[in-house]
């Protein structure tokens, strides 16, 4: 066998005693970040083989999916010609979440012959999906930005309500991850979550405020209406992003209270499953 | 002696699902208060052995006597179902077929996942990346996505890896047998290289003069417990006597 005397020096990754199975914190991640690396190149694949073609790749179902509804919207329901940039407000958000748990729900599965061969921490796997889904997300978010210099909103936007956004973009974040790692156990227990899942976010398009707008809507009807659709924590940062990146407000801070409350629950639920099934992942395989 | 690897009083109780569990049938069946199809299989029952560092072990068994559940519990890939298990220092696992390569990347691809997930640095793949792919002997194919391989590709892949990462217990599961003889005669030398270095080994193998040629000791399973352990020697022969239809001892 080879040896690298050289090297041997920064060769300190071994562990005198590998910790046991209960020692799984997102500290893990840190200390496994080449193989995230790893997994997120794989995920990205077309990205790094071709920059152009992988960008390209990336916002053509979006680009589709606004070409085709805007046009239906303005020919037949006769919107305002800044519809496109409503839309693509909250549809971009919208994807990174759908894509986001949707992903996250396979990546165990998907990843079985690593998870039954190899001991290592697994939530890193539908973080690998969340990692893959930011990158979209960024390149996606180009998309938004043409819609509103192109198709520009009824009045001025922006301004200090600008700041939300880092606020909105991290519980939508928050909310893709501990979805993300309830389905990604769930899964591996139960095979057909992964359908559920993928029926809810066809659901979910039609429930959030994407093609449509809540406040209209919602003007109407009483109170308790109201809350119980935004009990749905993505209906709540839909209407926030587009609050804050078309109307030029900011978000109505109720419905955004509401949103964070569920989204930490659903975070705990999340974080609760996984690290409580994930030991058992190989032998559910 | 330092202990490497030791098993106190373990067992490892599998449930076996006929059919895979799904959510929509389990929520009816809660509801209708039907029990579920369960049954509990113990693969492990009462294993007890210490392997201390240095040593090279093999452990034989008919198909099924849990031998690769032994060494997924060493890797610590599944935890037990009761006893403890001490395992003291860095892993080289090789466990059954495939060494966690994913199928759609490419051979080349898979020695970073591979290696990562091993511990490994980008910087130190990126160093011992040339013998990697000079070891495996796979040429060419290197580029090829691993479904493409076969599996005695896939085994000698994933020996190069871990062979490189410089473990120091190293787990074979009949790894050995799937390659061809030129390539075992390659792991055998690196094996020996290993043990010359002190590295403790523990391996699965179907061929005695193999199990005799690399090492001192032989823990023999049988339905889940430990028929026998002992000099290699001892254990073969009586493990060889069973297999030519002898009653076990
Ligand atoms: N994930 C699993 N679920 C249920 N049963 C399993 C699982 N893995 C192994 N078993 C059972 O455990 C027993 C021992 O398996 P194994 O350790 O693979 O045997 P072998 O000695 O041939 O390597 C077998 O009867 C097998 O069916
Ligand atoms: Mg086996």
């Amino acid at each position: 066998m080879r040896r690298e005397d050289s090297s041997s020096g920064d060769r300190q990754v071994g562990f005198a005693i590998i910790p046991p199975l209960q020692v799984q914190t997102f500290t893990d991640i840190v200390r496994y970040r080449f193989v995230l690396e790893n997994l997120v190149a794989k995920n990205l694949k077309a990205l790094y083989r071709n920059m152009a073609l992988g960008f390209f790749w990336s916002i053509l179902n979006p680009l589709v999916m606004a070409v085709v509804l805007t046009a239906v919207q303005l020919k037949f329901f006769g919107q305002q010609a800044w519809w496109p940039s409503t839309f693509l407000c909250a549809l971009i958000p919208y994807n990174f979440f759908a894509y986001c748990v949707s992903g996250c729900a396979n990546s165990v599965i998907g990843n079985a012959s690593l998870v039954t061969k190899v001991r290592f921490p697994r939530q890193i796997l539908p973080i690998a999906v969340i990692v893959t889904n930011l990158v979209h997300f960024a390149i996606q978010s180009t998309l938004v930005v043409a819609a509103l210099l192109w198709f520009p909103p009824p009045h001025d936007v922006v301004g200090w309500h600008f700041l939300w956004l880092p606020v909105i973009v991290a519980l939508n974040l928050a909310l893709a991850v501990g979805l993300g790692l309830l389905v990604a156990g769930a899964n591996v227990v139960y095979r057909d979550v992964q359908y559920i899942v993928d029926s809810v976010m066809t659901v979910l398009f039609w429930l959030c405020p994407l093609v449509y707008d809540a406040g209209p809507v919602l003007a109407n009807s009483p109170r308790w209406q109201f809350w119980l659709y935004f009990l749905n924590p993505l209906s709540g940062l839909l209407d926030s992003y587009r609050a804050v990146l078309f109307w030029g407000r900011a978000p109505d801070l109720g419905v955004l209270a509401l949103a964070t409350v569920v989204i930490a629950l659903l975070g705990v639920a999340g974080v609760r499953s996984f690290w409580k099934h994930e030991h058992r992942f190989a032998d559910l395989i | 002696m330092t202990i490497a690897i030791r098993f106190e009083d373990v067992g490892k109780r599998f449930v076996v699902q006929h059919q895979r569990p799904f959510l929509a049938r389990e929520l009816l069946r809660s509801v209708l208060q039907r029990p579920s199809h369960r049954q509990e299989f113990w693969a492990l029952r009462n294993v007890s052995f210490s392997i201390e560092a240095g040593e090279s072990v093999a452990i034989l068994g008919t198909n099924g006597s849990g031998k690769s559940t032994t060494l997924a519990l060493i890797a610590q890939t599944t935890p037990p179902t009761e006893g403890t298990i001490t395992v003291n220092g860095r892993l080289g696992p090789l466990l059954e077929l495939g060494a966690g390569f994913h199928p759609d990347l490419s051979g080349y691809e898979n020695i970073y996942l591979n290696a990562s997930l091993l511990g490994l640095t980008r910087r130190q793949v990126d160093a011992l990346l040339g013998s990697i792919v000079e070891y495996s002997g796979i040429g060419d194919f290197i580029d090829a996505p691993i479904q493409t391989y076969s599996t005695g590709m896939k085994a000698r892949l994933g020996f190069a890896v871990v062979a490189h990462i410089d473990p120091d217990i190293l787990l074979l599961d009949e790894v050995l047998s799937v390659g061809d003889g030129q390539f075992a005669q390659k792991c055998e030398a690196t094996i020996r290289g290993f043990q010359k270095a002190g590295k403790t080994l523990c391996f699965v193998s179907h061929n005695p003069s193999q199990v005799l040629a690399l090492c001192q000791r032989a823990i023999w399973l049988h339905g889940g417990r430990v028929q026998a352990i002992g000099p290699a020697a001892e254990v073969c022969a009586g493990y060889q006597r069973f297999l030519d239809g002898g009653a076990l001892a």
